[in-house]
């Protein structure tokens, strides 16, 4: 009866039981492994991040907004002392999380370009991706549903991964390989690598386990085509040596498939007298005789593959921490050290032991003191070494624009006049009323959500000269609306702007200057003005 | 890491010390203080300010069809050889107005590259690197934006008008983008102000405030990069003047020939005119895989005749000599003829060319043997070619700048400038 309360109460808390009670919390761990790094390397750690910059943080990183106007004041003016905890909670059971990790996941594995031919309509696999999330699927039952690829594009999603490699086998194992287990083939593929273990050999080898797979075209569902992943029983890679060696003409040698630094793949034999098929458009292929992608698909997502936990950990770690444990999280060959090993190797075992349950590694990042810290450091760095103060990164596209749509209320006009069109959303309508070719074209890059910002010139002309001002609408709801309408005194409404847009009140020296500015004139267009420039500055630019 | 630098911005001390760093006013002045803010050095700037006009043959023009003729072998085409201004020298008949500008340029007919198909060939031709999954690196562009641009100019330090290549500014940061502008030079969408002037100021004082009332408390070298971006958006605004030619073109049609490159190359001379430092102007689709002769026939006499032009121009307004003028593209094609009277992609043994800022002209540089197949004699690597650039506008190729913590080498360790090609 004792043992049933205490899992109940676990179970409310969000806990998950497998950890036993004496064990330290995995947060309070990575607090230690990088007070420690402090200690030896000199440094002096930043303040604490006031609640303004928690919230806002996290809120970006977990919902992939900013919070309203009135979340903010409730968060700041809210004394109670678990309040972190229970936002923390709230947002990681918000429906838009599940959408923000399905668009990170969406540029993880496609990017904006994506190789092949269709992979840009991607609804089908956006939405089955959202649909993992929400459930808190385990991230290897996730990985190993996309790379055995069932059903098709449009109606299960996860096929149209490989659609992107259409008889690309080389160009799959590198994806595969640099995506889901953390390193980086691609030298290998030429000749073997002057400086980590890998060879050709290692390459064709992995290659080999997808040399057999076809796309094929089995139907339409609304405006997009199902494509599905066939796998003939035939067929192989060929090796023809070092790239430089290469003479025109020269037949290759077939590689068999063999694990990476692993064993070679046990295959049974085809039947006497078996025949090759032919995949038809229209129909599923049918299943090979023994499929060679299943058995990577298994190998690769196994708790004791010596890169798939390692790499997730890592990931995920740089999502909320700016840099990788190992840096970047795509190359973690064997040569690099991490630059906190011990903790990379608890962070993964705890997940192994977690059932790869991202919710819950999310919540652990997101609870310690280190996420928790100011990004106001001794430097500018926008992504710490030693995480000693807390990264900046730009906002993505997505984010950029869900945010400004909180921020200005055109969301909630917006959705007061959508329910009287009853028009059907797609995924570009989210960028209402910004057109997504610009938005993508100006904000699309880095997708990696880390601070490696190039942004040029360029979306400054977008920002100063484009289309934000359709945003700044004027109906019940909207930020100006509440301004205008507002009786409040000047300083409380300078106030609901900076909350608005920077969930945080205003200074002093800031309330007067703005006040000022509006004041001048009763035209509309200075608080509009007042609007663009909170919009466009660097504190709204990047999640710090 | 000091505070006051970030870590692009290091140079090599050992460059500085030789004083061939030439430097623009800012961005060094600001990390290396009082070094190098003295008047002298600032003289010294001023004197040594040089602009490079890329003229990129993007898809690989033929050596074959233009400057390395192999007549009467197997591998030879069908044009005919023209004699030029510098007496023994022969270019392609398809190239009348170059034959009369030859003694102006440096042909080097034995580059042999290591990138041989076109994303890895237009990122080496552009960067003098391989592509490489640890270090993104800069494109010359950006590096002759960074030592020979200036800070707070209203124009961009490194434009790009229709023409390839992304690695862009890769670790030296957002400060040397290069601007795209599109194919007749007009600008991008977005670049003129709806307000007018004093809206326009106004709100541009109230953001200034914010920005500034956020760096007294906060160091982040993002916020950092963002406002010098803005600031510099802000500044295109009032030289957008300088990409209307319209008029201007009416009077040069004639001197660079009437065709989309020809304006092109005229708004390249503006902006060196108008201080800009780098220019690459792009001229496609040179990957002839069938129908190699009439592709250049096609492309090459507009691409020559306003090569020339601009040539002439520049000489006559006293800017060649302190404007280098580079044509390549990111390989070369074979020499053997195929089987749709196409030529494939070749860099064993190709041809690109230099002029002005103080190359040697009617020179030609190093031999491809009989058939056009290997370099006979002097061959030219890419890290070659770059250090030559380099050399030519003044920087030390073994100049550092950090990649990470990694020092990097303006051109790769180990190139060699081709010294012959200075007078």
């Amino acid at each position: 009866m004792l043992h049933l309360r205490i899992s109940v109460l676990a179970v409310l808390c969000g806990w998950v039981v497998t950890v036993s009670a004496d064990e330290p919390r995995l947060r309070d761990r990575i607090d230690e492994s990088v007070a420690s790094a402090w200690q030896r390397e000199k440094l002096t750690p930043a303040a604490p991040a006031t609640d303004s910059e928690f919230l806002r943080r996290v809120s970006l990183d977990l919902v992939g907004t900013i919070p309203t106007h009135d979340e903010a004041v409730a968060f700041l003016d809210d004394v109670s002392p678990g309040k972190r905890d229970a936002l923390i909670e709230r947002l990681l059971a918000d429906p838009r999380h599940a959408q923000h990790r399905a668009d990170l996941w969406d540029l993880i594995l496609f990017g904006r370009n994506p190789p092949g031919y269709d992979t840009d309509k991607r609804d089908g696999f956006q939405s089955w991706l959202c649909e993992q999330f929400a459930n808190n699927v385990p991230y290897d039952v996730l990985a190993r549903t996309i790379l055995k690829a069932e059903g098709n594009s449009a109606e299960q999603g996860a096929p149209l991964f490989f659609v992107q490699y259409r008889n690309q086998p080389e160009d799959c194992n590198e994806a595969i390989t640099q995506t889901f287990l953390g390193i980086q083939l691609q030298c290998a593929r030429c000749h073997d690598h002057p400086f980590e273990p890998w060879t050709q050999q290692d390459f064709f080898g992995m290659a080999a386990f997808l040399a057999r797979l076809e796309v094929v075209q089995v139907g339409k569902k609304d405006e997009l085509t199902m494509w599905a992943i066939g796998e003939k029983s035939t067929g192989d890679v060929l090796f023809t040596g070092p790239a430089a060696k290469q003479t025109p003409g020269k037949k290759g040698e077939p590689v068999k498939p063999k694990f990476l630094h692993g064993e070679p793949l046990v295959e049974p034999a085809l039947p006497d007298g078996f025949k090759e098929v032919k995949f038809e458009n229209n129909k599923p292929p049918p299943a090979p005789q023994f499929s060679r992608k299943d058995q990577l698909a298994e190998w690769i997502t196994k708790p004791d593959n010596p890169y798939f936990a390692r790499a997730i950990t890592n990931r995920i770690w740089s999502q909320f921490f700016g840099r990788g444990l190992v840096h970047p999280v795509d190359n973690m060959s064997p040569s690099k050290t991490p630059t906190h090993p011990e903790l990379l190797d608890e962070l993964t075992k705890q997940l192994i032991a977690h059932q790869f349950d991202l919710r819950w590694l999310t919540r652990e990042l997101v609870s310690s003191r280190a996420y928790q810290l100011s990004s106001n450091g001794a430097t500018g760095e926008p992504m710490p070494n030693w995480f000693e103060h807390a990264r900046s990164r730009p906002l993505s596209a997505e984010e950029l624009v869900a945010s400004w749509r909180v921020a200005t209320g055109f969301d909630v006009v917006d959705a007061a006049k959508e329910k009287k069109d009853e028009k059907k959303p797609n995924s570009k309508s989210r960028f209402k009323p910004l057109q997504w070719e610009y938005v993508i074209r100006f904000f699309g890059q880095p997708n990696n959500g880390t601070g490696d910002f190039q942004g040029g010139l360029q979306e400054h002309l977008y920002l100063n000269n484009g289309q934000l001002g359709s945003l700044l609408v004027n109906g019940q709801g909207s930020l100006i609306d509440a301004i205008a309408k507002s009786d409040a005194s000047p300083e409380e409404r300078i106030d609901r702007l900076f909350l608005s847009l920077l969930t945080r009140r205003a200074t002093d020296a800031e309330k007067q200057r703005f006040t000022e500015y509006l004041a001048a004139d009763k035209n509309q267009d200075r608080l509009r003005d007042a609007i663009w420039v909170l919009m466009t500055c660097g504190e709204f630019r990047f999640n710090h | 890491m000091p505070p006051t630098c970030s870590r692009s911005e290091h140079l090599s001390r050992r460059a500085l010390f030789k004083g061939t760093l030439a430097t623009a006013a800012g961005g060094v002045v600001m990390n290396f203080g009082g070094l190098t803010s003295s008047a002298a050095l600032a003289e010294e700037v001023k004197r040594e300010k040089k602009h490079c006009i890329l003229l990129w043959m993007n898809g690989g023009i033929s050596q074959f069809e233009t400057f390395d003729m192999k007549v009467g072998r197997p591998t030879g085409g069908v044009f005919r050889p023209i004699s030029t201004n510098v007496p023994g020298t022969q270019v392609c008949e398809l190239m009348p107005k170059m034959a009369q500008q030859m003694d102006k340029i440096a042909v080097i007919r034995s580059m042999r590259t290591s990138e041989v198909d076109h994303p890895g060939g237009i990122y080496l031709m552009h960067t003098g690197y391989r592509p490489s999954a640890n270090v993104r690196f800069p494109e010359v562009g950006a590096i002759v934006a960074k030592y020979h641009g200036s800070e707070g100019s209203d124009l961009p330090n490194f434009v790009k008008v229709s023409t390839q290549g992304d690695a862009g500014a890769g670790f030296l940061g957002p400060k040397y983008l290069p601007f795209g502008v599109g194919s007749r030079g007009e600008l991008p969408t977005f670049s003129a102000s709806p307000h007018d002037p004093a809206h326009e100021l106004r709100r541009h004082e109230l953001r200034s405030f914010l920005e500034d009332e956020y760096v007294r408390t906060r160091k982040s070298d993002l916020v950092r990069m963002h406002r010098e971006s803005y600031e510099a958006a802000r500044r295109l605004n009032k030289a957008r003047e300088v990409f209307k030619i319209d008029a201007e073109w009416e009077q040069h049609r004639e001197l660079y020939g009437d065709s989309a490159f020809g304006r092109r190359c005229l708004l390249a001379r503006k902006l060196v005119e108008s201080g800009v430092p780098f220019i690459e102007v792009g001229q496609s689709s040179y990957d002839s895989h069938a129908d190699n002769f009439a592709w250049h026939k096609g492309l090459a006499p507009p691409m020559e005749h306003a090569w020339a032009g601009l040539l002439v121009d520049l000489q006559q307004r006293g800017l060649l000599e302190k404007t280098l003028v580079v044509w390549a593209g990111e390989i070369g094609r074979t020499p053997k003829i195929n089987n749709r009277a196409g030529r494939d992609h070749y860099v064993r043994s190709w041809t690109t060319a230099l002029a002005g800022c103080g190359i040697k002209g009617g020179v030609v540089y190093g031999e491809s043997d009989a058939d056009g197949v290997e370099v006979k004699d002097k061959p030219v690597t890419e890290g070659d070619f770059f250090a030559t650039i380099y050399h030519a506008l003044s920087l030390d190729p073994k100049a550092e700048n950090l990649a990470g913590v990694r020092p990097v080498p303006l051109a790769p360790f180990g190139s060699k400038v081709v010294s012959d090609l200075f007078g």
